[in-house]
């Protein structure tokens, strides 16, 4: 299930197909289920109206042979009546009966006992169809004493012509049974006494057969119920006369036939709709005239809508394959429309792993799939022409990166890195770290010794990275050049000022600190343009005095000053660039000068204040405040301890 | 870092507030470029705002300074607070400009 879902996802052709065939089987189904049921409804009305017809027809069949019984009866009774003492013609009577009525069963004339003085006890003129020819025979005796049935009792009791139930008549001659019912009226004599009765019976069999021949279904039957319920006609022939309609619900509850039967039983006319032997059926009864009998037709349901329901499980299996069908079609169909769309993808792939120029393909088509096609391709020439300028660019940039780790290279070959410890000279221990924020800088520090003097100084260019770094080089080029004839540092300082103003047309400058150490005397001459001032670490730590000049490069007529002092043998001075006093950590707090002071503090308080280590220290102290910020500015840090 | 130039009564005022450190500084020297145009007026930098200065930001003032002095004009710089202004006294600075309260 889930992949059958998986693949609709991934299907647009069969998604919008069952879309299509899943909105088209919704009205399908509305408007057949209307269909369906205007026509069900149609054809139970339908069936209503026929099987009443039949009813009423088949019900009139039978009322008319009941009817003939009843006048034939009472014909033979006015014969009867009016030649009542001839016994001999009661036997032209009763044959002359059944010779017209050939469908009777028999005829008794019977009369009271000892009625015709010389006929005896009994005397029943009674006949009956044998073959075709008619028996007529004096049918009481012994075995047979006819006052005693049924038949003759009950028109005698009730003094008005009456049918009785059906009953069992036994034919002593061909000793033969047939069950029959009986139309019975008194013989009365001219003073209107009671003498005999007329017994004209019908063979149950015989209309049954009428009965049961009218089938409006081919699996509908017909039956017929007397008075009380007793089965008359039955397709099941041994119910008849055993059972009635309330039979069966003694030992199944059924309250609809129950209703069925005392409906029928009251002599009512209707339909209904039941459950009969596990079918759904349609009962349509009626009450049968004056005979107090009731006949019903069951019309079992699947006969009625079994055409309906032939026609409508051939529409629904034509939709069923009409919908699949559609489904098929639509998917092929839409499949094939979209079929481009895979092949633009597979390039549009293609393209995606690198191979620019692979060709897409071209469908001529107007619509938009064509215009994705256009756009798409259009697309594929910017991005071939991108990428190629973006090599370029890229080639050009790693040539630039290479050019600045070249001129890196040639900046720090620049800076002395021969640093003197105690192993090299007895009077004076140096140590210098540089570290740029970009690959190239424009910090700068150096110094060399000459004439028993150091030359040192340290400088911040403004700004950084390639023009800071050029302008760095100049200014250390310039220094070696100056010092090299000047001895005063406010004279190198103003030196270099003057030339550097006059190549300076960016508006660059550099603060700078130089200084000359007399290493024999320990006495320090120089001069402050712009620069921090160093902090000289001995017997404590404090910063060296400094006037405020200004900074190297853009002023040509500023007059630097000098300065002087004398350093103790242990001192050290410890020169930096603001890029120590403004490292910045990640909430763009500065280092500043209270921690710079504190880290020399400490280190002087633990010895370690020779330049290397106290270099060390700081280097570790700004690391850790710094933490995982971006270094915003070049690092600069130069330590020189006079130890003569 | 924000920048806004204004004029008032015959002064040209650049207001500057934030901190203007070395990554800032590209983008100031750019906003304050129309002050290089600026002819026969006083320009005045406010840095009431300015928070800090780096070397290339004062970079940017010597470029205002020397631009309006070729012009025969004056750059002043007021109410700055007191790092700036240690800032500007490390760096000489203060003995080139003129400050106003």
């Amino acid at each position: 299930m889930k992949t059958i879902i998986q693949y609709v996802r991934r299907k647009l052709s069969v998604r919008v197909s069952l879309w299509v065939v899943i909105f088209a089987a919704v009205i399908f189904v509305a408007a057949l289920g209307f269909l369906f049921y205007q026509s069900r409804e149609a054809i139970r009305q339908e069936a209503i109206n026929h099987a009443s017809q039949i009813l009423d027809k088949t019900s009139l069949r039978v009322e008319g042979i009941l009817n003939r019984v009843e006048v034939a009866s009472d014909m033979t009774k006015w014969l009867v009546q009016r030649h009542p003492d001839k016994a001999d013609s009661m036997f032209v009577y009763s044959q002359g009966m059944l010779l017209n009525n050939p469908d009777f069963y028999n005829c008794s004339i019977a009369f009271e006992p000892y009625h015709f003085k010389n006929k005896g006890r009994y005397f029943s003129a009674y006949t009956k169809y044998d073959g075709d020819s008619t028996r007529t025979i004096q049918g009481g005796n012994d075995n047979y004493q006819y006052f005693y049935m049924d038949w003759y009792l009950m028109p005698m009791l009730s003094e008005r012509p009456c049918w009785t139930e059906p009953y069992m008549d036994y034919d002593t001659y061909s000793n033969t049974t047939e069950m029959v019912t009986s139309y019975c009226q008194t013989i009365n004599d001219r003073e209107g006494q009671k003498i005999g009765v007329i017994n004209t019976s019908l063979s149950l069999n015989w209309l049954s057969q009428t009965i049961s021949n009218v089938k409006p279904y081919p699996h509908s039957y017909s039956i017929m119920i007397g008075r009380g319920g007793i089965y008359i006609v039955h397709p099941d022939t041994s119910k008849i006369t055993r059972q009635s309609i309330f039979t069966q619900t003694i030992e199944h509850p059924d309250t609809a036939m129950s209703a069925l039967g005392h409906a029928m039983q009251r002599g009512e006319e209707g339909m209904k709709h039941m459950h009969i032997d596990g079918n759904d059926c349609y009962v349509f009864y009626k009450p049968l005239g004056k005979t107090g009998c009731s006949m019903a037709i069951v019309c079992p349901e699947k006969d009625i809508f079994g055409g309906f329901d032939r026609v409508r499980r051939a529409v629904i299996a034509i939709v069923c394959a009409g919908l699949l069908l559609m489904l098929y079609v639509f998917i092929r169909i839409i499949t094939r429309e979209l079929s481009p769309l895979h092949q633009l993808a597979k390039g549009a792939e293609t393209i995606a792993s690198g191979q620019f120029d692979a060709r897409l393909p071209d469908f001529q088509r107007t619509d938009e799939i064509g215009q994705l096609t256009r756009s798409f391709a259009g697309m594929q020439q910017s991005l071939v022409k991108y990428i190629e300028e973006l090599k370029n660019t890229t080639a050009q940039k790693a040539s630039i990166d290479r050019d600045i780790r070249i001129a890196s290279g040639i900046q720090m070959g620049m800076l002395p890195d021969k640093f003197p410890t105690r192993a090299d000279r007895d009077d004076v221990q140096i140590y210098a770290s540089l570290t740029p924020a970009k690959d190239v800088g424009g910090d700068l520090f150096d110094f060399y010794f000459r004439d028993e003097k150091l030359f040192f100084c340290i400088g911040d260019v403004s700004g950084k990275g390639v023009p800071a770094s050029l302008f760095m080089a100049v200014t250390r080029a310039v220094f070696r050049t100056v010092s090299a004839r000047e001895s005063k540092p406010d004279e190198i300082v103003t030196a270099m000022n003057r030339t550097m103003v006059g190549m300076n047309k960016t508006h660059m400058f550099v603060t700078l600190f130089v200084g000359v150490l007399d290493l024999p005397t320990g006495h320090l001459h120089y001069c402050n343009a712009g620069h921090d001032a160093p902090l000289l670490i001995g017997e404590g730590v404090g910063e060296l005095p400094c006037d405020n000049n200004i900074p190297v490069g853009f002023r040509s007529t500023w007059k630097y000053t000098l300065q002087e002092a004398q350093i103790f043998s242990g001192t050290t001075i410890f020169l930096f660039t603001d890029g120590l006093t403004e490292a910045m950590d990640i909430d763009k707090a500065q280092f500043q000068m209270q921690r710079v002071g504190d880290v020399a503090t400490q280190a002087l308080a633990d010895g370690q204040h020779e330049p290397h280590e106290l270099i060390g220290r700081m280097t570790e102290s700004v690391r850790q405040f710094v933490g995982g910020a971006e270094q915003s500015d070049d690092l600069t840090m130069m330590a020189i301890q006079y130890i003569k | 870092m924000k920048t806004t130039i204004q004029e008032t009564g015959g002064k040209v005022v650049a207001v500057l507030e934030g901190s203007l450190d070395t990554v800032a500084a590209a983008e100031t020297e750019e906003a304050l470029r129309p002050l290089n145009d600026v002819e026969g007026k006083d320009i005045i930098i406010d840095c009431t705002k300015l928070e800090y200065i780096s070397s290339a930001g004062l970079r940017i003032f010597l470029v205002i300074l020397q631009n309006a002095e070729e012009k025969g004009g004056h750059v002043y710089i007021r109410g700055i607070n007191d790092t700036v202004r240690e800032i500007f006294t490390i760096t000489g600075f203060s003995n080139i400009f003129e400050f106003m309260e």
